[in-house]
């Protein structure tokens, strides 16, 4: 049996980086542009838990640095889902477009 | 065979992505997110790291997604389906995400990624005892990869504890009614 090759999980994590890329980008929501950002966490986790499969020799930097992300991850999404709800509150909007009191 | 199950995963992973940042419904966007949560656990699985298999699926599917589809119930009212989904900017988005396929296809095609060991690793991996292979299961070797202070990740992994608290307490803050 040959094995997928790591270029394959590398390919496979910059496509999912790239469509999380364009969904912060051109999404009107903040909840959707939250979404592409889990997108592109995840494709950084694949990469890290493929080179520690092939490439680690055994080294455990990559899942914990998996762990890590994971984490932050559920911090970043729980204080930004806060964050949406008190511009709705503030603008009526959840619009990222809307959301532009600072601009001078 | 079981090579075909990763092209599968990559498929369903990648299609549901799509539909993440495509569909208009919001809510259709969430169960997307986590059809494609759930890929990304299988590959995990497929690697062979089942721990962190199951803290994908507990905390994306189970915390975030749910998370998401809250945040998407208590901001629902303004969405109407005639609404615009995308900005004016689509273009622009489409093009600088392909600028950066295009950087990460051309760096990943001129590495020697294409090697499935690391050249100089295949005969070094094999004369120390690896540190993961010196544990039981995945889990043990993970927690000794966390807390061994020579690894030196202890004091990250205590951090990160504070940092949950506060991000917790921070999100109650910021998303509580203002009294006044």
């Amino acid at each position: 049996m040959t094995e997928v090759p790591i270029v394959h999980y590398l390919y496979l994590a910059a496509v999912l980086f790239v469509i999380g890329i364009f969904g912060v980008l051109a999404r009107k929501n903040a909840i959707s542009v939250l979404m592409g950002i889990e997108l592109m966490l995840n494709a950084v986790n694949i990469n890290y838990l493929a080179f520690a499969k092939y490439w680690g020799g055994g080294n455990l930097t990559g899942p914990v640095f998996a762990v890590f992300v994971i984490t932050i991850a559920a911090a970043e999404a729980a204080v930004a889902l806060a964050i949406v709800i008190s511009i709705y509150r503030q603008l009526k909007s959840a619009n990222v477009d809307d959301a532009h009191n600072l601009r001078g | 065979m079981t090579q075909a199950l990763f092209y599968i995963l990559a498929g369903v992973i990648v299609a549901s992505a799509l539909l993440v940042v495509t569909v208009r419904n919001l809510f259709h966007c969430a169960l997307a997110l986590a059809l494609t949560m759930f890929g990304v656990s299988g590959v995990y699985l497929y690697l062979g790291w089942e721990f962190l298999a199951a803290v994908q699926v507990l905390i994306y599917v189970g915390a975030v997604t749910v998370l998401i589809i809250f945040g998407i119930m208590l901001t629902r009212q303004v969405m109407d389906d005639k609404a615009r989904v995308m900005n004016n900017q689509v273009l622009l988005s489409l093009l600088a995400a392909g600028a950066v396929a295009l950087v990460l296809y051309l760096v990943i095609g001129h590495s020697d990624f294409q090697y499935s060991n690391h050249p100089a690793l295949t005969a070094a991996a094999t004369a120390p005892a690896a540190e993961a292979s010196a544990y039981a299961d995945e889990v043990s070797s993970l927690a000794a990869g966390l807390l061994k202070p020579q690894n030196g990740f202890a004091f990250a992994f205590e951090f990160v504890s504070i940092l949950l608290l506060s991000a917790l307490v921070g999100a109650v803050v910021v998303a509580r009614k203002d009294p006044s």
